[in-house]
Formats: C-alpha cells, structure tokens, sequence
C-alpha cells in the first residue's frame, strides 16, 4: 500500500517534470526500490533483534551476553528473523528491477557488481546505526521512542539525498546514514557514482563497525557493573 | 403500597448461536447453509422489587444472572415478557431513566487513567448534569464512606486493582442512582476489600435508600447483604424469598458434630459421615430425624460435645445446581 | 424539567470538562508527543523539497504554483495533517472488545461527544505544541506566506471543519465494527483513496484532471486541500466562505449518515449483546 502510494508520487512527479537534480523517471525508480528492498531487510532482521535487545535490557535479561561479550553482539543481532515482513524485499526488487530494465545505459557487470557490494555495505550501516542507539538502551529507558522517528527519517530515502538542503543532506548521511545506504548504492546502478563518494561510503561504514562494536562492549560493561 | 421499583413480567432473553460442529464435512456444510441453535438465556422469569429492597441473585456462571442485570439496565433487549424500571423500559434508553440508574460490572475502567480521580469525577458532573453543591455533597459522602480520601488525589494508574475499584465505585454513585445493579460486585478482591464493599452497599442502601439488585456466586455476599434472594439456574427462577428460608426449601438437613470419646466408633448407622477427624465426627441428618438421633447418640456413646447446625449454604446451592435440567 | 437554553449549556459544560480533562492528561506526555510530532515531519518536508526542486527547474513554478507557495503549502499541511488525526473504526473495535462500549452505552450521554470534545482538547495541545515546530520549519524553508485576516479567520474556523468532517466520517465508518471484526481491509482502502484525493500527497491542481473532478464530490478536498488553500492560496471572498459552505455541508450529511446506521448498529448490539 505505501508502495503504491510512492509509485503514485513518482508518477505525479514525472508528469510534470522530466528529470529531478538530473535523475531521471527509471532512476528514481531505482532509489525507490533499493529503499523499500533495504527497509524491507530492515523490518524482516534488524529491527526484531535491536527491539528485542531493548527490551531485555529494560528488563534486565541479559547476563546471558555477559558471558563472551564479543560473540554476545553476534547473538543479539542474528536470533530473530521475521521471515513474513520480507515481502516489502521482493516488491522492493520489483520496483528495482523495473527501474533498472528502463534504463538509458545499461547496467554492466563491473556497476552490477558495485551496486551488490555498496548495498550489503549499506545495510552493515543501518545494522550499526541501530546498534548504536539500541546500546543507549543501557543508560535511557525509553530509547524506542527514538527508534520510531528513524520509520520517519527513512522515507527521506525514496528520493536522492542530493535534492535535499544542506542541512538535512547532512543530517540523512551521518547522523542517520541513509545516503550512503540508498543514494550511494543506486548511484553506481545508474552510472553516476564518484570514486570519492564512493570510498568515503566505505570508510564510513568501516568506521561506523568498528565504533558501533566498540560502543556495545562499553555498554555491555557498564551493565554488568564493570568500570568503563 | 408504593409502585415496584422493579417490575419484571415472564421476561425472556434467547440468543441464536450458530452451530458449530467438528470435522470437515460438518465445515462444508457449514458453508452452504448456517444451522442456528437456540440459547434460552432467561426462560421466562418473574419477579418484583420494592424500592429500598436489596435482593441477592445467588447461581452459578451462565445461569442468566448477568444477562438479566442487562436486561434490566437496557444494554440487551429481551426477546419476551416485559420489564419495568422505576416505571421506564430500560430498552427505550431514555436520558431519565439512565440517570437514575447504574450498572457496576467487575473491573471497567472509566476514569481517567492518567488523571486523579478527583478529575474524572468532574466529568460525571457534567454528564450527569449534576448540580454542583449537590455533587460536591455526595461526593464528599461517598469518598468518606469508602475511605478513599488520599487515593483520590493520586493519578488512578498509580493505584492498586484494589483501590482502582474503590474509586470507580465513587464514580458510579456520584450521580446517586435509586437502582443500583451490582454484578459480581467482590469477584477477585481480597477477603478485607470484600468486606469493605459490602458493608460500603449496606450503607449506600440505608442512607440513600436505594433498590440494590446485586449477582454473586459467594454466598458471603448474599448473606451479608439481602435479607432476600432469588436463585437462578439454567434461566429459571428456583427460589424467591428470605434467605433464611433457602435451607428449609432445599434441603431439609442438619448437621451434627460430635466429639466422641473415643475412636473406631462408626457412626455410619446414625446418618451420612460428612468428615471425620480423629475423635470428631460430622454427620447429615435429615431433619425430622435430628431429634430422635441426638437422643440415640447421647444415649448409646459417651460424647464430650454435641452440636446441632444448620449446614452451610454453600452446600445447600452446590445440591441446587447439581440438579439436572429437567427434560 | 430543562428547558433548551439549559441543555445547551449543559453540553457546553460538558464539551469545556472534556476538553480540559484531556489537555491535563495530554500535557503530561509533551516529550512524546514532540518525538511523534518530529517523527511525522518527514512526509511533508520530502515532498516540500522534491516540489521546490521541480519548481526550481522549471523557472520558479510548477502549473502556477511558485516554490515559496509549495514550501507554504506543505508547512501548513503539517498543522492540518494533525487535525485530521481522530478517533477511528479500531477505535471502535476496541470499545466493544473492551466493553468500554457498554459502559458508555450506560451513561446519559452519547459516546460521540465524548469523542469529540476528547480529541479536540488533545488537538489544543498538538497546535500550541506545533507552533515552535512551524516557526523552525518557516526559517529553514522560506515560505511565500501572507494572508489576509479573512484567510486567517476562514482557516481557523476551517481546520475544525476539517475535524469534524473526518470524525463523523470514520465514526460512520466505524459503525461497521458492529457487524465484523474486519473493519481493517475496508479502513485501509477508504485512507488510500483519501490520500490520492485530500491533497495530502501533492495540491489538488497537480493532479490529473479526472482525479480533480473526483476530488470535488468527494469530501476528503474540504478535510485537507480547503484549509491549507484558504491560508496558503488566493481564494476571493466568495470562495473562502463557500468553502466553509461546503464543509458544513458534508459535516450535515455526515452526521445524519451516522446517526441513522448508530441506530442499526446498537440495535444490533443490544440483541446479540457483547
């Protein structure tokens, strides 16, 4: 239903205009498939577990992880997977593909490639970017109440970050990664992704990891009564 | 002779219940055509309440009681007989008649949860229309008479199940009902709580003079309260009358306990063994025989005590219900 | 016993208890309702910034409509979008699960006006909560907002028009609760199609015309696209009071609509019983 509503936009969109910032009808397709795709991977693996995670803190279950807490951000993270909410993956890779057979320049193999790499990168930083925040679960009670306003941040991710203002460009890209999770990833489908950009996206997510697995350890000690 | 304030004339209350049978051909079936079973909630009863009377509607679950309770506060139509309350239809709704009236059932939240109660008491006022000084009266009355002075003043989702219910009580009376049904008034409460609204009912009927219809299956209820009662089975009026009198209608028995002073005595001869526990022993007697086995046990053993009771209501209603419907 | 002049101030009475009843109670959840409130900016501003864009590239308008006016548009969208939020057909799911329905069912008023002075008094907090929200967003999108005083009074009058209309419209709808427990497929396809017609995704003239002409005898116009347009576009005299014309009507019509199935469905409800 919230498919059918973005397609309606889009359309509306492209009936008066035939290119946005120099995207054109199929490339927004494609922005918007990967969004639904990726929030569909979200809904179906990384939200159940980061709520779940949540709430055994609230209610203090979890000296299970106390146990090796390298492999215990491995365990939360993987133990539930809400199989029915994939299907937002598959009408999401609908609508990707749809954009992706209207496009002017094919897609080649090397770009294929990038695309597949850039987007599992991607969803590493939305995975990061909840675990960051789910780990404040151990200081602030009602941490949730944050994590609903990201369900509204997202759909900032249906359109390319680049028509947004500077300020909330910058807003969706490091305080709530979206950009490097749906703009990047889409931008080397249609040809246009930028080796800076592109390495910047890398590095990020590879600093956003590392961050995030340090940040669960100290939250994690913090818990179990350890000094930081 | 004042009118009754109730007034109920071979009221009926049948519901269709769609037939539900196992099994896949009985699915099928079901599909093509839907066969309805009768449910004779309330089969035809009549009965009177003088104002000011507090009657006990004593009988186990699905016997009809709640459904008459609703009948008579107009939230179910009868699909027979007549009722009148305090001379309105209840079915009608009419504004009159819902402001005179109240129906407490079990644990309803209608208060503000995140409010005080005080607050919510308020909005009584205005939907009952009730004239400030006399609101504030009654409500000052009622607070004191339940003992909830501190509680009121507290947002209701801080109180316990049991103060909850204390305060909503308030709140159903503000408007000062002259009819008050009260279904299940004590169900889940602890024994001191139980207590508390009884005697919190006396009081509401002695002081205000009000009609109170009141269902339970604890018998304490009954006898603390209603100097009569009504009981009702399978939607059926089996008893109507003093408490007092259920015993003698339904089971004319009495119960003897003897301390004997010895053991291994079998008193079996005498009556049915109820319990034995060492040297005490309780026996059921019928009860025109209570005399002549008194005189033979007293006669024939050596007893340390011997008493004479009636046998505990609750017995009594288990031997009413445990009758089957009759065909 | 009352005569007319008391039962209207009774109501009155009842709808001011009400309202401050729930302006006391909603206060205390400020910080949450300000986390939703931010949380519901984001459909507005990406449709603002996605519009202005457009309009940018086309020479500063799109079918007449300059970027400041979409900035405007959707800025204001956020205040009705919020007074559109009421009581719905789940709603009324839970009230008879609960059997908070009987209790209503109970008292000497109608659950109706508890409903609407309810939702208004929550709706008090959300605007005065809202105000910083609009201030922020007027900074950061530079609006072409400037009403005259007429506009501002129409519009004051009509985002409550718009409450009302939708309140009897999903009551109406939430009527049919009485009969099923799947109100939800019903529900979700009347909000589809009230999102394609109210103008909550784009100003009713960007949309084909077909739509328009659907648009206009249907009365999701008067509960979202009406109010924003008498504050933000350039109606005449004639057309901000016609407006307000209309919204009364479909709240009249609404209204009776309701009134007449409520008696069918609580009929039902005292027969078959909860």
């Amino acid at each position: 239903m919230a498919v059918g509503t973005a397609l309606v936009v889009l359309a509306l969109v492209y009936s008066h205009t035939d290119e946005l910032n120099g995207w054109v009808q199929s490339e927004l397709l494609v922005v918007m498939g990967i969004q639904i795709l990726l929030g569909g991977v979200i809904r179906t693996t990384i939200q159940p577990n980061m709520q779940r995670l949540m709430e055994e803190v609230r209610d203090g279950k979890l000296d299970f992880a106390l146990t090796k807490p390298e492999d215990s951000q491995l365990l939360v993270s993987v133990r539930d997977v809400r199989i029915w909410r994939a299907v937002d993956v598959f009408s999401g890779g609908a609508v990707l593909a749809y954009g992706v057979a209207g496009l002017e320049r094919g897609v080649g193999v090397g770009d294929a490639l990038l695309f597949a790499a850039l987007l599992a990168l991607g969803a590493v930083t939305i995975y990061c970017f909840w675990l960051v925040i789910a780990t404040l679960a151990f200081w602030i009670v009602n941490v949730w109440e944050i994590l609903e306003l990201f369900e509204g941040i997202y759909q900032t991710g249906r359109w390319p970050v680049s028509i947004y203002p500077a300020w909330l460009r910058f807003g969706v890209t490091f305080l709530v990664p979206i950009a490097f999770a749906i703009t990047v990833p889409a931008e080397a489908v249609t040809s246009r992704l930028e080796w800076p950009t592109a390495a910047l996206a890398v590095g990020f997510t590879v600093a956003l990891f590392g961050f995030a697995r340090w940040w669960w350890g100290f939250g994690l000690r913090h818990y179990s009564g350890a000094s930081a | 002779m004042p009118a009754p304030a109730v007034r109920v004339d071979r009221l009926e209350k049948t519901f269709v219940v769609p037939e539900r049978e196992a099994g896949l051909r009985a699915a099928v079936r079901s599909l093509v055509r839907r066969t309805h079973r009768e449910v004779r909630a309330v089969d035809a009863i009549s009965f009177d309440v003088a104002p000011g009377e507090v009657v006990g509607f004593l009988g186990p679950n699905g016997a009809g009681k709640t459904t008459t309770l609703k009948m008579l506060s107009g939230l179910l139509h009868p699909t027979g007989g007549e009722a009148l309350v305090l001379g309105h239809v209840p079915s009608r709704r009419e504004r009159d008649f819902l402001r005179r009236i109240t129906l407490v059932m079990g644990n309803r939240n209608q208060l503000q949860w995140d409010l005080p109660a005080l607050d919510s008491y308020e909005l009584n006022r205005a939907i009952y229309r009730l004239p400030r000084p006399d609101f504030l009266r009654l409500r000052d009355e009622l607070i004191e008479l339940l003992d909830v002075g501190d509680l009121v003043r507290k947002p209701v989702r801080n109180l316990s199940l049991g103060e909850r219910m204390k305060v909503e009580v308030v709140g159903s009376l503000l408007h000062r009902p002259q009819v008050l049904f009260l279904d299940e008034p004590t169900i889940g409460l602890d024994v001191t709580m139980q207590k508390r609204i009884r005697s919190f009912v006396a009081a509401y009927n002695r002081r205000y003079e009000a009609t109170v219809l009141l269902t339970s299956h604890y018998m304490a209820d009954v006898e603390a309260l209603c100097r009569r009662v009504v009981v009702i089975h399978h939607g059926r009026i089996l008893f109507d009358g003093p408490l007092a009198r259920l015993g003698d209608q339904f089971e004319p028995f009495k119960t003897l306990t003897v301390e004997l002073d010895d053991l291994g005595v079998d008193l079996g001869r005498y009556g049915d063994v109820l319990e034995r526990d060492g040297t005490r022993v309780k026996l059921r007697v019928p009860k025109a025989e209570t005399a002549q086995v008194t005189a033979r046990l007293l006669a024939e053993h050596e007893l340390a005590d011997l008493t004479v009771e009636d046998p505990p209501i609750e017995d009594v209603i288990e031997l009413v219900f445990a009758q089957e419907r009759p065909a | 016993m009352t005569t007319e002049a008391g039962r209207l101030r009774s109501y009155a009475d009842y709808y001011a208890t009400r309202a401050r009843t729930q302006i006391q109670a909603n206060f205390q959840y400020r910080v949450a309702t300000y986390m939703w409130l931010v949380g519901m900016l984001a459909e507005p501003i990406v449709y603002l910034v996605v519009w202005t864009t457009i309009a940018e590239q086309q020479g500063g308008a799109v079918q007449g409509i300059t970027r400041g006016q979409f900035a405007a548009y959707y800025i204001v969208w956020t205040l009705v979008r919020n007074m559109n939020i009421v009581f719905t057909p789940y709603g009324w799911e839970w009230r008879i699960r609960e059997g908070q329905l009987s209790a209503a069912l109970l008292r000497p008023l109608h659950p109706l006006h508890e409903d609407i002075a309810g939702f208004a008094g929550w709706k008090v907090v959300t605007i005065v909560l809202w105000l910083p929200i609009a201030a922020a967003l007027w900074v950061a999108f530079d609006p072409e907002l400037d009403p005259t005083l007429l506009e501002v009074a129409v519009f004051g009058v009509a985002i409550w028009g718009a409450y009302l209309i939708r309140t009897m419209f999903l009551s109406a709808l939430g009527m049919v609760t009485f009969w099923t427990t799947r109100v939800s497929a019903l529900f979700e396809l009347v909000v589809a199609l009230e999102l394609l017609l109210s103008g909550r995704l784009v100003p009713l003239p960007l949309m084909p015309d077909w739509a328009e002409r659907i648009a206009d005898v249907l009365p999701f116009k008067w509960t979202f696209y009406f109010p924003i347009d008498a504050l933000v576009g350039d109606l005449s005299r004639r057309e901000l009071l016609g407006g307000l014309g209309m919204q009364l009507f479909w709240i009249v019509v609404l209204t009776a609509l309701f009134y007449v199935v409520w008696r069918f469905a609580v009929r039902r409800y005292s027969a078959v019983g909860n």
